[in-house]
């Protein structure tokens, strides 16, 4: 027993209330119980606690102990430069914390957009006097008084009511206004016809309620909670930078480790074994991967705004590449919601009888002709319209209207007409009833066919012949309508009773053009697209199948068999190859939504009311539609479509799977630096050599020279076969054996020759010894440090061609497809440049200026590691 | 198991409704019920008349379905006038609404909820009542524990609440995400989580099975509170029923505390059971 099922009475006793309201001291009591009626935001991680962790996860406390060791190397030795490299690397805390948030960052404004539909002010009675109060001092127990254009401020139950209409938009998605009334309703609470929702608003009419929940607690209140609380969890790439962070993190604890051990055993000291446990720290952790990984999904977002999709989190580029079901709506998304008049079927197909049947579809419509423009709901418009050019305007007197909603699936109006035809026997007053709708909902209502210009009874075979006609125009997609009219002798009789069936009207909303092929690319990209829509089944079938969304049998689940199913069903039906919701509501898409990622399913949405914000926000990506979706919708959203357009989703998971593929891309170029920057570390504990490479060279390499080519192959297009892919496994890795192999045993070891070639060519050149160490402003030292860190320039400049594609030849690429690299080249000597022959370049990494032919000498190694990559490519390309 | 049940009203809406609950209880089980209001020293007149009016209307209620009740009013200490009764009449199970003040309380100490559940030798449910439109809830959603004590009196709770109200049970479990330090957190279906259903709650659900009561279970992972509140407000469950908080003052500041932040954000009316009958 709810609320709804109870009398006036009952009502009354149950909330210890009267009609003359509470009194105010009972108010004030039950204020401090169920405290103020307002929706709150749920309490969630600060921001500054979500910053703030971005310094203590296991890479940053690695970093932090790489700083702490040479802030106490400083203080133990001071003057070795270890200061500045404590912090530097303190820097590269900050600058990945700063990218990691920016990337994980959103403003959240959806709760703020909620609190809008709620009013400020509402009227109540209380000690039997009618008052305004503040919309947050209502208290289970208040008589609220309602009357047109109020906001209603709680759920209430009705217990007085004239002619009240409400507009409940954002709790059923649904804009046409339902009539209320007060009597007791079987049923459930949210369905019934006695329960006014907070945040509705009074169309028209006037009436009473008993509030009887209050903020949060409210249907429009368990919308905000959820929208608040649900949360989608981190993003694929989110997950994998974590996984890769602690791969490398393990990698460099486990090599200072045991090298430190080694260089203990081989008798290097203490200090010595210290500054190069830092070092391979430093070396082996990615210091420009976070903010390259940002920026590109910065980049990313850009190219998906020129394609009309607006992305809010950064996070959510990548993730849009890694969807593989899209819960799609159908009118607006997948059609252009512009309906037009296609079919229309009368029993006798009599210009008569057809004429009849579009005078009723003019005469039972709300759409207008306005300065040349037709206004009103796009089904109404085009019944409307299609009248205006076949009968012309006719003319009558509205008497009075019974709306259409969404139970009685049908709307009335009473008409007078001058007596003519074709409307015979108008009545002593010429009153008519015109009824269009649904047709279960109509043809009951009639007992008399018009045929042959003569009315018949309506028996079993002719009923049988309508409903068959009706099937068949939904089969080809149509929605479709029935008319009936009857003639009303005294003003007072029962208008929908006894009802003359004139005839069906299919309407058409087109599919939009693009989106048959967006729908093929989904399915040769291995992504299952559910249609969920508010139509019937027949019309969803059809449209389905001329869009290509389903070509055999698809499952099919109507709404109230929705309701019924258990999750467990409900997983089994959702794990169909093709599957269509028919009769759908909003209300019921986070369900489908939960239930597809509990199966492991990374699932788009798209949604548009306010009832749609906690599906958008417990999806992968949440996607709301730019022209028809409400600000609640667009707040609650990742991505915007400009558009409306499904086609524009297909397009952005494109560029989201390119986005994941570049980001493969750049990480094997930024790993491929990471072995030269290891070996001479190693080169320096075994052999005894002076260290080949500075930390801060190190860094200049990862922060500086590598930044932009990396970023250039962040840009790259999307490759040809990209959607012609299955959805990534989600257990394949970001980091995984081939890309590591490919970056740490095939180009890095290329580049560490390079590196310490470099080194020894300018040590041997002055006459340097082995086994001879030299002092760390030697300027042969920094002449050879220089020449290694220059000899991993030159071989980067050549692996950032060969990473451009994993298996395709640079040349059949496009060698200037991508103009961003040869920038990105440009920037990178350029920073070489300065490193090497500018006075502060020199400074900061401990540099001396080096002669060309040293440049010379290291470019085959460029030449070399290219032409490997490119042989490699050709092998691997002609093995497949 | 209940023969006795007493619930505690005093001159606020929601003692009413919570009395409600446990008229039910009573009715289901056959249990004399014992309506008492305990006025504290200094209380206005005009409080203790509407406490009075509310104890008559449940008593006529109560009489109407055909239970056994007896109206009790003392004067002091809420606390220790209800122990006394308690330990007097042999009452079976307390019930007791919790304040909108006391939940607002960190750790809700010091407050006649928490003493109540703290001191009584009897079960004690704590009921918040936060929806008073639910009359009769249908669906009953009841969050449970890998590891919990007092199965049998537990199962027996929900099951009568259940038939009373002839309403559906739900049992959620809500477990840490397994996760390796490389792979990270490792994704289960929902059947792939049914073969990890703890030993307590299959023992749950028995008991369940043998008093007849429809149910459901669905164990996932996630933060303890903020998934029941989700699950409850998403699934548009009538009444949640969980076990009362075994954890003390220093754990609760460190690990935070579930039962109180469902008291804080639950979308329905909720029953926190502290049981005391031995299996």
């Amino acid at each position: 027993m709810k609320i709804n099922n109870l009398k006036k009475e009952e009502v009354l006793r149950n909330l210890v209330t009267s009609e003359n309201g509470l009194t105010e001291e009972e108010a004030k009591k039950r204020f401090s119980e169920f405290g103020p009626n307002e929706i709150k935001e749920v309490k969630k991680t600060p921001l500054s606690i979500r910053f703030l962790k971005q310094f203590i996860h296991f890479l940053a406390i690695l970093l932090w102990i790489g700083a702490g060791l040479a802030l106490l190397s400083e203080y133990l030795h001071p003057g070795e430069g270890m200061l500045t490299l404590g912090l530097a690397i303190i820097g590269v805390i900050f600058i990945n914390a700063a990218f990691t948030f920016i990337q994980e960052y959103r403003a959240e404004k959806s709760i703020e957009k909620l609190k809008l539909l709620l009013p400020f002010h509402v009227r109540v009675i209380r000690e039997g006097k009618e008052k305004e109060i503040p919309a947050r001092e209502i208290v289970p127990g208040d008589l609220i008084v309602l009357s047109e254009g109020d906001k209603i401020p709680a759920d209430s139950r009705l217990i007085d009511t004239t002619s009240l209409m409400v507009n409940n938009a954002p709790l059923t998605g649904e804009s046409e206004p339902v009539p209320l009334q007060h009597e007791p309703c079987d049923g459930e609470l949210i369905e019934s016809r006695n329960i006014a929702f907070a945040g509705t608003t009074v169309v028209s009419g006037s009436g009473k309620a008993i509030a009887f929940a209050t903020g949060m607690r409210t249907e429009f209140g368990r919308i905000a909670h959820l929208t608040s609380a649900v949360e989608a969890g981190p993003t694929p790439l989110q997950k994998e930078i974590v996984k890769v962070t602690r791969i490398i993190a393990f990698l460099a604890t486990v090599m200072g480790i045991v090298f430190f051990f080694i260089g203990q055993l081989i008798g290097r000291s203490f200090w010595e074994n210290f500054i190069f446990a830092i070092g391979i720290i430093v070396a082996n952790v990615p210091e420009g991967l976070l903010p390259t990984v940002t920026l590109s999904l910065a980049m990313g977002s850009q190219r998906m705004a020129k394609r009309k999709a607006l992305i809010k989190t950064l996070a959510s580029v990548e993730t849009l590449g890694s969807v593989t079901v899209i819960c799609t709506d159908k009118t607006g998304t997948l059609t252009q919601n512009k309906m037009e008049v296609k079919k229309i079927w009368t029993i006798d197909n009599q210009q008569s009888t057809i004429d009849l049947l579009i005078k009723t579809a003019y005469l039972c419509n709300n759409a207008k002709f306005i300065d040349g423009q037709y206004k009103g709901d796009p089904t109404e418009t085009a019944l409307f319209k299609y009248a205006r050019e076949n009968v012309g305007d006719i003319k009558s007197e509205r008497i009075s209207e019974i709306p259409f909603d969404s139970e009685r699936k049908r709307m009335t109006t009473i008409n007078r007409l001058p007596l003519h035809p074709p409307f015979p026997k108008g009545g002593e007053e010429g009153l008519f009833a015109f009824t269009k709708g649904a047709m279960e909902n109509v043809l009951p209502l009639c007992n008399r066919l018009m045929m042959n210009g003569s009315i018949i009874p309506m028996d079993e075979n002719l009923r049988k012949g309508v409903i068959d006609a009706y099937h068949s125009l939904m089969d080809t997609g149509l929605r479709v309508l029935s008319f009936a009219y009857s003639e009303l002798q005294p003003l007072n009789s029962e208008p929908e009773k006894d009802m003359l069936f004139v005839g069906l009207i299919g309407l058409e909303d087109p599919p939009r053009p693009e989106v048959p092929d967006a729908i093929r690319k989904c399915h040769d990209a291995g992504i299952k697209v559910i249609m969920i829509t508010g139509d019937g089944s027949r019309t969803a079938m059809a449209i389905a199948r001329e869009i290509g969304l389903v070509k055999g049998n698809p499952v099919v689940i109507e709404g109230h068999d929705f309701v019924r199913m258990t999750d467990r069903e409900l997983g089994k039906k959702l794990s169909e190859k093709e599957i269509i919701f028919a009769r759908m509501t909003p209300k019921h898409k986070m369900r489908v939504v939960s239930i597809l990622k509990e199966e492991g399913e990374r699932v788009a949405v798209t949604g548009d009311g306010v009832n749609d914000a906690p599906a958008l926000k417990k999806a992968d990506i949440g996607i709301a539609m730019g022209i028809a979706g409400t600000d609640v919708a667009k707040e609650a959203a990742d991505m915007i479509l400009l558009d409306d357009n499904f086609a524009t989703i297909v397009n952005a998971i494109e560029e989201g799977r390119a986005v994941y593929e570049n980001i493969r891309k750049f990480i094997s170029y930024i790993f491929s630096s990471n072995i030269p920057e290891i070996v001479p570390y190693l080169a320096y504990v075994v052999f005894r050599i002076p260290l080949p490479l500075t930390i801060m060279q190190i860094l200049a390499v990862d922060l500086g020279t590598d930044m932009l080519p990396a970023l250039a192959l962040g840009a790259e297009k999307p490759t040809k076969d990209l959607m012609k892919q299955p959805p990534r496994d989600p257990k394949e890795r970001l980091l995984n054996f081939k890309l590591l192999s490919r970056a740490y045993l095939f180009l890095g070891p290329i580049e560490a020759a390079a590196g310490l070639f470099g080194f020894f060519y300018v040590l041997r050149s002055g006459d340097w010894q082995w086994g001879e160490m030299l002092a760390s402003n030697n300027i042969l030292y920094m002449q050879a440090t220089t020449a290694c860190l220059t000899a991993i320039i030159v071989t980067q400049v050549a692996n950032v061609f060969a990473c451009r594609s994993f298996r395709e030849s640079v040349f059949s690429i496009g060698l200037f497809s991508n103009r961003l690299i040869f920038i990105g080249i440009a920037f990178e000597i350029a920073l070489q440049l300065f490193i090497v022959y500018h006075p502060w370049g020199n400074k900061i990494f401990s540099t001396s200026p080096i002669s060309l032919n040293i440049w010379l000498a290291l470019i085959p190694f460029a030449v070399v590691l290219f032409a490997a990559e490119e042989t490699r490519k050709f092998i691997v390309s002609h093995r497949r | 198991m209940y023969k006795k049940v007493l619930s505690a009203v005093n001159e606020h809406l929601n003692s009413e409704i919570a009395a409600r609950y446990a008229l039910n209880l009573a009715r289901v089980c056959g249990a004399k019920l014992y309506l008492c209001f305990i006025a504290e020293k200094g209380m206005p007149q005009q409080n203790i008349s509407k406490a009075e009016d509310a104890i008559k209307r449940l008593f006529n209620e109560a009489v109407e379905t055909g239970i056994q009740a007896e109206g009790i009013t003392e004067t002091g200490d809420a606390v220790e006038e209800i122990n006394k009764i308690v330990r007097h009449e042999g009452i079976s199970i307390v019930f007791a609404s919790t304040r909108r003040e006391d939940i607002e309380k960190r750790f809700y100490a010091g407050t006649v909820a928490r003493n109540l559940s703290l001191k009584l030798p009897c079960s004690v449910a704590l009921v918040r009542v936060v929806h008073t439109g639910k009359i009769h809830p249908h669906k009953i959603l009841v969050p449970l524990k890998a590891r919990i004590d007092h199965i049998k009196e537990r199962a027996y709770f929900t099951a009568r609440m259940a038939e009373g109200f002839h309403s559906r049970v739900f049992i959620f479990h809500v477990t840490r995400p397994i996760t390796r330090f490389f792979y990270g957190e490792i994704h289960l279906t929902p059947a792939q989580w049914e073969k990890r259903l703890p030993e307590n709650i299959k023992d749950f659900m028995d008991y369940l099975i043998r008093y007849e009561i429809a149910h459901e279970g669905r164990l996932a992972p996630g933060i303890t509170a903020r998934s029941i509140t989700i699950e409850a407000a998403a699934k548009r469950h009538d009444l949640i029923i969980m076990g009362a908080s075994e954890r003390g003052l220093l754990s609760s500041i460190i690990k935070g505390n579930p039962v109180e932040d469902v008291l804080r954000e639950t979308p329905c009316d909720l029953i926190i059971l502290k049981p005391r009958h031995e299996d």
